[in-house]
């Protein structure tokens, strides 16, 4: 323990964008990939990519790594041919093709990319001509087509979901008799986290409907064989967003522009909330939701509350305080994180979010966080992984813990720094989508995860492991 | 009749001219699935783009290559993590990944300056690293932007190093096969003949179509070092760029992958006249032939039949261990074209499994000729099958296994069949003798797993029976 | 046709990939090329290896001369005249259906 006297100077939170053009090893995927995601979140519904296959082709794959499960999603089939001539014919017959051949068949968005946005082809248009041919087709059917425009050139994954989400309220939502019901827009989450959402909404009393209700991403093995594996989310719930009581959205960027246009158009009130990664975020969603629907905080809630209080008391200044730590990914997701890990007396040091958005710089999150953080804060914006491989490399900034998704694997690996798999994809740790990161539960079972990390990696580099002895 | 019609194809009655049902007595001049042609839109396909069959097979394969993608950052991210090809230089096609990371303005105003300000700013962030493959994609196509000339001031600034050019955006041809067919064209005609080898041994060859899944690559060099052979070339598996630019060199090309590397071991063929030898590298039988076949080229054959024989020794007694318990089964084969025709007699022969049931999504008609020429009677040989096929060839043949993707082998799973990594492998490598023996194992393994088993068990019976006991009692 | 040659052509259709290259031009090559050396084998004489080429047909050759001899005994006892009509009936056996009636619309494809 140094002695030495040293300059105290104010901390810092320096929250800039990447300074190089291009990307090494970029950290989220593409818009349509996001707008997938958001399909693949209604029942009797298959997006249809207006693309190249590989659109589609990876995107799925990319799912079935991260929910180790299967997601049905179509392809125009874009070639060259369609690239001089113009694809919207292919839209036609690929909206054709699902509905003959899957009868059960509600919903297909129509997802663009950045081959037919560049190509200019009429979405809307074409649209029209398919709904007069299923129509003829199927007088007996209802068949919703909902554009997407989701060019590859702009935003992210991240900005494709909320852009998805937000064509198929206005697509689908239509005014009729209240429900009484609330709408909640969670946002890129995980089967885990909407589980316990719901949880959370019985437990007040609350009739709520989930955009997008993932819970069966998380599908079983049954002794009949039948797959399970498909959103929940009706055409109903779409219909009837326009008539619930309130929307919640918990997420800034991924979902909240569809619980705004709710507002605008239907005016169906709403609250944008901090997602609730951490005790306080999470108090701040249950309130909300309370002062929507006036429904109190049951006292099952309290208990969760100081059951995960008293589990993360035990860890916090004994083994997280004065951790640095490095979160990358989704900006929900990172500034939710960064305020958990601050709870816990530990120091994001640096943020990497992975896309750029005019609005981040204005969020209120990292005004709270440069108000807050007693320790140099750095924030990427539009980040890569290199960013944070390289500030490893060159020692600019020391780290105890990367909190990330498992495309930065790598990186904890060689630098032989303690990592614990958050976000999307987390496909080299077993059942993380089924583990929720949101509410009270959430929050104490990502500490004890990180917790659990610090400690194998104690042991694995002898380091302090004998503290550990006894505890 | 054949050419089959499925239930679930009724609507897309085309469909018929993809699935061939083998009967006695037929031939490929009697009936041969097409293939290569344009997949219907909506039908669920299992294709990708020409961009990944450029990229992701082959050339981001390369060791030592910068993988720059001119495009939007997905085209980057996709194919990246979505392949299993270790290196003996820690990983690094695994590792990276490069994209210009494409915005609107540069789809308006064209993104060649991007495209050069990321080119330097990859050589500069790994200054070890002087090789790149640079890939169009499909905006970039669209909208013209001169990769080439791009490439060549970048060369000419930075002389220590070498670019290589790849325009097979995504929507070109009508799968991956496109992209394997342009990347070979372009390094034949850009690359090859631009670095002399240093040859050490007599007998050379270049070993193509073979991309180092689960450490193949590196289990057959182990071969070749025994046999005293130099292989002047792999194409690609644990490959450096340099030693890809020697591939004239080569006295000999023996080729692995017909369907993604056939054209540059035909036109090595063509322009320098280094004759082309095709050989099986999955199976005991087959393995030993390439060997033989390869040491025969060279007048080796002695050396040949003691490599052979070691390695039945060593490997043939574990594999007969699995035969014996895997015969009879029914075995699926989904994967990209070739391992079917590699694959069908191979676990036959050397594991005594039945393949009924193979499809292939980017096969070309030559690749059928060969899988049916091959394979068994009353088995399906499907082109570019989708989703509701696949469910209902399952329910006709119902396999005790399946060689496909981790998606589909996640759907199939809910069905209680085992899959294996078609692709990837599960525990490989699946090369050569100790590598089919892998094979066999994860085999013996799916398909013992009692998993299965209770996954069928419905425990509501079980829960009644007893009850009924227990009152009858 | 000769059952004999029927036996070959059935083992060659189901091992032999130099009867698939690319083009019918390749596949003629190498059928000709192939059943050359093999029947040189066959009849006892010592096949030119003066080329590549001829190296490469040689060893395909020798593999299916080998495994000639093992599956099909009639073969030790044919003689020459009979092994070079026997062989040549497999060529054409092969030409017909790999490239004369071959379904495979690339093969004459004008690229390689």
């Amino acid at each position: 323990m140094s002695c030495e006297m040293t300059e105290v100077r104010a901390p810092e939170v320096n929250a800039h964008v990447k300074e190089r053009a291009g990307t090494i090893n970029p950290m989220l995927d593409c818009q349509p990939a996001g707008a997938q995601f958001a399909g693949i979140g209604i029942q009797d519904c298959i997006p249809l990519v207006h693309g190249g296959q590989g659109c589609c082709m990876f995107v799925r794959l990319l799912f079935a790594q991260h929910f180790k499960e299967n997601f049905d999603i179509a392809s125009t089939s874009l070639h060259e041919d369609s690239a001089v001539f113009g694809g919207t014919k292919r839209i036609e017959e690929g909206v054709m093709v699902l509905a003959k051949r899957y009868p059960q068949l509600r919903v297909i968005p129509v997802i663009t990319t950045c081959s037919t946005e560049v190509i200019g082809d009429d979405i809307e248009g074409t649209i029209n001509l398919c709904n007069q041919a299923l129509k003829r087709e199927f007088p007996e059917r209802d068949i919703y087509l909902v554009p997407v425009h989701t060019p590859s050139f702009k935003g992210s994954h991240v900005s494709g979901y909320d852009e998805a989400v937000k064509a198929l309220v206005k697509t689908l939502a239509k005014k009729g008799e209240p429900t009484g019901k609330l709408n909640l827009f969670p946002g890129w989450v995980n089967p885990g986290d909407v589980i316990l959402l719901k949880s959370y909404l019985s437990q007040m009393g609350v009739d709520g409907t989930i955009f997008m209700d993932t819970e069966d991403f998380d599908s079983p093995m049954l002794p009949d064989k039948s797959i399970n594996t498909h959103g929940r989310t009706t055409v109903e719930d779409l219909q009837n967003s326009a008539n619930a009581c309130g929307s919640i959205a918990m997420a800034r960027y991924e979902g909240a522009s569809a619980a705004k246009h709710l507002e605008n158009a239907f005016s169906v009130p709403q609250i944008l909330t901090a997602s609730p990664y951490g005790i306080r975020n999470t108090d701040r969603l249950l309130q909300s939701i309370s002062d929507l629907t006036g429904q109190p905080i049951p006292d099952s809630l309290v208990k969760e509350r100081g059951i995960a209080l008293d589990a993360m008391a035990d860890l916090a200044h004994m083994f997280f305080a004065n951790k640095k730590v490095a979160i990358y990914g989704h900006a929900d997701l990172v500034f939710g994180l960064a305020q958990f890990c601050m709870e816990l007396e530990m120091e994001p040091a640096l943020l990497l979010i992975g896309d750029d958005n005019t609005r981040y710089k204005k969020d209120p999150r990292i005004k709270e966080l440069k108000e807050t953080a007693a320790f140099d804060m750095e924030i990427v914006l539009n980040a890569d992984l290199w960013d944070l491989e390289k500030r490893i490399k060159d020692k600019t900034v020391e780290l105890d813990l990367i909190m990330g998704h498992s495309k930065g694997r790598y990186i904890a690996i060689d630098a032989n720094i303690p990592m614990v798999r958050v976000g999307f994809p987390t496909f080299d740790r077993a059942g993380l989508y089924r583990k929720p990161l949101i509410g009270y539960r959430g929050a104490m079972e990502l500490a004890e995860t990180i917790a659990n990390t610090l400690f194998a990696h104690m042991e694995y580099t002898k380091n302090r492991e004998w503290i550990l002895n006894t505890w | 009749m054949p050419m089959i019609l499925l239930d679930c194809d009724k609507d897309i009655p085309e469909r018929q001219r993809h699935i061939y049902l083998k009967a006695p007595g037929e031939s490929t001049k009697d009936f041969l699935p097409i293939a290569n042609v344009a997949t219907i839109p909506g039908t669920l396909s299992e294709r990708g783009c020409a961009f990944c069959g450029a990229k992701l097979v082959i050339g981001g394969v390369v060791k030592d290559a910068i993988q720059m993608i001119h495009g939007p950052v997905g085209c980057a991210y996709d194919t990246w993590h979505t392949k299993r090809y270790p290196s003996d230089n820690g990983h690094v096609p695994l590792k990276y990944v490069w994209s210009t990371d494409m915005k609107e303005s540069h789809i308006v105003f064209g993104g060649e300056k991007r495209l050069e300000q990321s080119i330097n700013e990859a050589f500069d962030a790994m200054p070890h690293m002087k090789r790149m493959f640079l890939y169009t994609t499909c905006p970039t196509a669209l909208i013209g932007d001169d990769v080439k000339a791009v490439s060549k001031k970048v060369m000419q600034e930075r002389p220590d190093v070498d670019i290589f050019t790849v325009e097979c955006p995504g929507f070109s041809g009508v799968s991956q096969s496109k992209g394997h067919h342009v990347l070979n064209i372009g390094w034949v005609d850009q690359k090859v003949g631009s670095v002399e080898p240093e040859i050490k041994s007599p007998y050379t060859i270049n070993f193509i179509g073979d991309y180092n899944i689960q450490g193949d690559t590196q289990l057959l060099q182990t071969y070749w070092d025994r046999l005293g052979i130099q292989v002047i070339a792999h194409f690609t598996g644990n490959a450096n760029y340099d030693e890809l630019r020697s591939m004239h060199r080569a006295k000999l090309s023996v080729v692995n992958c017909a369907r993604s590397a056939g054209y540059i071991a035909n036109e090595l063929k063509k322009r320098y006249g280094i004759p082309r030898l095709d050989i099986d590298t999955w199976g005991f039988n087959y393995m030993a032939e390439g060997i033989r076949k390869v040491c025969a080229f060279f007048g080796i054959e002695e050396r040949g039949e003691a490599l052979i024989a070691e390695e039945y020794a060593k490997w043939k007694p574990k594999l007969d261990w699995y035969k014996e318990r895997l015969k009879g089964k029914k075995m699926a084969i989904w994967t990209g074209g070739p391992r079917l025709w590699h694959w069908t007699k191979s676990v036959e022969d050397d594991m005594g499994i039945e393949v009924v049931a193979m499809s292939s999504k980017f096969g070309h008609e030559e690749d059928f000729e060969k899988v049916v020429a091959r394979g068994r009677e009353g088995t399906y040989y499907i082109d570019d099958a989708n989703e509701l096929e696949f469910f209902e060839i399952l329910e006709n043949i119902k396999p005790d296994i399946i060689f496909t993707g981790p998606r589909v082998g996640e759907l199939v799973k809910k069905l209680h069949i085992p899959y294996i990594n078609g692709h990837a492998y599960h525990n490989g490598p699946y090369m050569g003798f100790q590598g089919f023996v892998n094979m066999a194992r994860d085999i013996y393994n799916a398909t013992h797993s009692p998993l299965l088993g209770l996954a069928a068990t419905d425990i509501r019976r079980t829960a009644k029976a007893k009850l009924a006991l227990k009152e009858v009692a | 046709m000769d059952a004999r040659a029927e036996e070959l052509f059935d083992y060659v259709q189901e091992r032999c990939l130099w009867q698939f290259h690319s083009r019918s031009w390749d596949r003629q090559e190498n059928i000709e090329g192939i059943i050359t050396k093999g029947i040189e084998l066959l009849q006892g004489k010592t096949p030119a290896a003066d080329t590549p080429k001829d190296r490469c047909f040689l060893a395909d050759a020798r593999i299916m001369v080998a495994d000639f001899r093992s599956g099909f005994p009639w073969i030790k006892d044919a003689d020459a005249a009979e092994i070079q009509q026997v062989m040549e009936q497999l060529a054409q056996l092969l030409v017909d259906v790999t490239v004369t009636h071959s379904k495979n619309r690339e093969l004459s494809h004008h690229l390689y």
